[in-house]
């Protein structure tokens, strides 16, 4: 388990983070989001040590992080960097020998990751002369070449195609399996909604929610109820709680508070129910809400 | 040390192969090739060709005598300058025009000499003792001193130069980020310095072993003072601790830095330090015993680029190297760790220029 308690840093007067609190199980997806600014990279780079906090901690497996643990780390900051003008295989194999590995493991495990990710034909060719997608691929292999036992990736998914979206996501998806805590930062929701075990939402230097998915539409309440009426006439739903909008011959009742069980009933009696169901808030509402 | 040395391989790996280091490297070492054949192209002869009509004179130091078979061919050749003069039947020297001094001299004193032992008299030349320095290689001195400063100020500054380089390409490309999870900053400052470093030694070693092959192949060896090897050694030994001191600061102030187009201004003081270590050391150069010289080449920096000037131009007691040893290896000390705690902390804040009062305290 990776915990992070009560994380403070300021910057002069600016206060960044203001008691940041979260934990990520072995093997859980962690989706971190928030708006610009919010907190997101110097909570990453206080976990990897690359930044220091004010004070708070980060333990994995109830000790606190030391250099050594972190280490064993993978880590792809916001701001890719790579040697522009070293080839791909020789960056990737550098990286994996500055992470400790002997120079037969860093080659092997450097080829595994260029045959999965697609860059075998490249790994000869300068980093500069790749694609952003591929420079981004290049990125991820050497956060993973060493194998690591915590991944953190701040906004790995910016700037890269669908295709290449879904790849990432798979190869996170993998590491996952094999019980490794996964934390990463993104601006795309639906990608996080559809990834993550778990989302942090972070606001102003401070965690406004955090659980899995379905613990945050709880915390929501139960959704407004939605029903949708074809061909009654108008004035059905006087007296329901709740707003009525008109399209076409259809009405839709929109309801945070009423009875389920009155509403259908007057919702039957008065036309042809075509849907009726509470409605799930997305990620982003819950994102919107949290952060308003 | 493991991530130290790995990180200095890849310095040495990935800059050896540049065309540009290639290219420079081979520059240098043509340069200073012909640096040692020049004595032997602009200083003169060493031989003078003298024609002779009649008995040929007992040999003659430094004189060429070509044989004619009378006075109208000796003359032509004087007049075409295929010999400088011609000595005709041991009575008259042609010339055209005024004889060369030297050649005179030589050709009197010969005749001198020939007539003296006929009269059956030895005589014994004149002995020249020195009760100064030993002067007899003074000017050669003075050349290898040159020589020495002017590849000592590029190589510093061109080593520097690249690690300064390194440094921001890493901070701004904030490779930096990903290289601290696994590296400390010492070790990945002390890599980028020993890396450049090896580079530099390398350079210097070309240029040492291209200029002394040359000189040997030039025949131009035989005037190197005694004590070369001591000359080199202290060369080596000042590079490294001159490197040390000025790689250091380089690294520091690039630090500070996020973008190449910064680096000059923010590396100003190092370079003026550096100038006026070139500048001074002309004054060791030109008047090796005098007490400018002499003071400057105890105190660092100064004493980095002064001392090894001053040894090649002139002997200096040891007393004075280990003192001025001893305090330039006490400012390489202070600098290192002065220096890899502005490295630390500057080299992650990214973005506008720090200022160095910040990272100081």
């Amino acid at each position: 388990m990776l915990e992070i308690d009560n994380l403070r840093k300021r910057y002069g007067d600016k206060v960044a983070l203001d008691g940041v609190s979260f934990a990520v199980r072995p093997g859980e997806m962690f989706g971190f989001v928030g708006a610009n600014g919010a907190g997101k990279t110097t909570t990453m780079r206080i976990i990897m040590g690359v930044l220091e906090a004010d004070s708070g901690e980060v333990r994995h497996e109830g000790r606190p992080v030391t250099y050594e643990d972190r280490r064993a780390y993978g880590y792809m900051p916001e701001e890719r960097g790579l040697y522009q003008k070293m080839k791909v295989a020789e960056q990737v194999e550098y990286f994996g020998r500055l992470h400790g590995l002997t120079p037969a493991a860093a080659r092997r495990t450097t080829a595994e990751l260029l045959e999965r990710l697609g860059l075998v034909e490249r790994r000869g060719d300068a980093v500069e002369a790749l694609s952003l997608g591929n420079q981004q691929r290049v990125q991820l292999a050497v956060a993973l070449v060493h194998d690591p036992g915590v991944l953190i990736l701040d906004e790995p998914f910016s700037g890269l195609d669908p295709l290449a979206v879904d790849a990432l996501a798979e190869a996170l998806k993998d590491r996952a399996a094999s019980g490794v805590p996964v934390i990463f930062s993104s601006h795309q929701l639906e990608l996080v909604e559809r990834l993550c075990d778990s989302v942090g939402i972070i606001s102003a230097g401070r965690m406004v929610a955090c659980g899995s998915v379905a613990e945050l539409r709880a915390g929501e309440g139960r959704g407004l109820l939605k029903v949708v009426v074809r061909g009654a006439a108008p004035g059905w739903a006087e007296g329901l709680p709740g707003e009525i909008t008109v399209d076409g011959d259809r009405q839709v009742l929109l309801s945070a508070d009423g009875d389920d069980q009155t509403i259908l009933r007057r919702a039957v009696q008065a036309g042809h129910v075509e849907h009726f169901g509470r409605q799930e808030p997305t990620l982003v509402e819950i994102f919107r809400e949290a952060v308003a | 040390m493991n991530g130290l040395w790995l990180v200095a391989q890849r310095e040495i790996r990935t800059r050896i192969r540049t065309k540009g280091f290639i290219v420079s490297l081979a520059i240098t070492a043509v340069l200073v090739g012909a640096f040692a054949f020049i004595p032997k192209l602009f200083g003169g002869n060493d031989t003078y060709d003298v024609g002779v009509v009649g008995t040929a004179p007992a040999a003659v130091e430094q004189v060429k005598f070509v044989t004619y078979a009378d006075e109208a061919a000796a003359r032509k050749a004087v007049i075409d300058g295929d010999v400088e003069a011609a000595l005709i039947d041991d009575q008259t020297v042609l010339a055209d025009g005024e004889i060369n001094d030297r050649l005179g001299l030589i050709l009197q004193s010969a005749h001198r000499d020939a007539q003296i032992k006929q009269a059956g008299l030895t005589i014994t030349p004149l002995r020249v003792v020195s009760v100064g320095a030993d002067a007899a290689y003074e000017g050669v001195r003075a050349g290898l001193a040159m020589l020495l400063m002017m590849m000592l100020f590029f190589l510093l500054i061109y080593s520097a130069m690249f690690v300064a380089m390194g440094v921001v390409e890493e901070k701004g490309s904030r490779i930096v980020e990903i290289l601290l999870t696994s590296v400390r900053p010492w070790q990945l400052l002390g890599g980028k310095i020993v890396g450049l470093g090896v580079l530099g030694l390398i350079n210097l070693g070309v240029v040492i072993a291209v200029g002394l092959g040359a000189a040997f192949a030039s025949g131009l060896a035989t005037d190197l003072p005694p004590g070369m090897a001591g000359i080199v050694i202290s060369a080596v030994v000042w590079f490294i601790l001159g490197y040390a001191f000025f790689s250091t600061l380089a690294a520091a102030f690039g630090s500070l830095v996020s973008r190449q187009e910064e680096l000059n201004g923010v590396l100003t003081p190092m370079t003026m330090l550096m100038t006026l270590t070139y500048l001074v050391s002309y004054l060791a150069a030109a008047e090796p015993t005098g007490t400018p010289a002499r003071i400057l080449s105890l105190i660092p920096p100064f004493s980095s680029m002064v001392m090894p000037v001053r040894t090649a131009a002139a002997e200096v007691p040891l007393g004075e190297i280990v003192l001025a040893a001893a305090l330039m290896i006490a400012a390489v000390v202070v600098v290192l760790l002065a220096g890899a705690r502005v490295y630390e902390r500057a080299v992650l804040r990214t973005g506008a220029r720090v200022k160095l009062g910040e990272v100081i305290r």
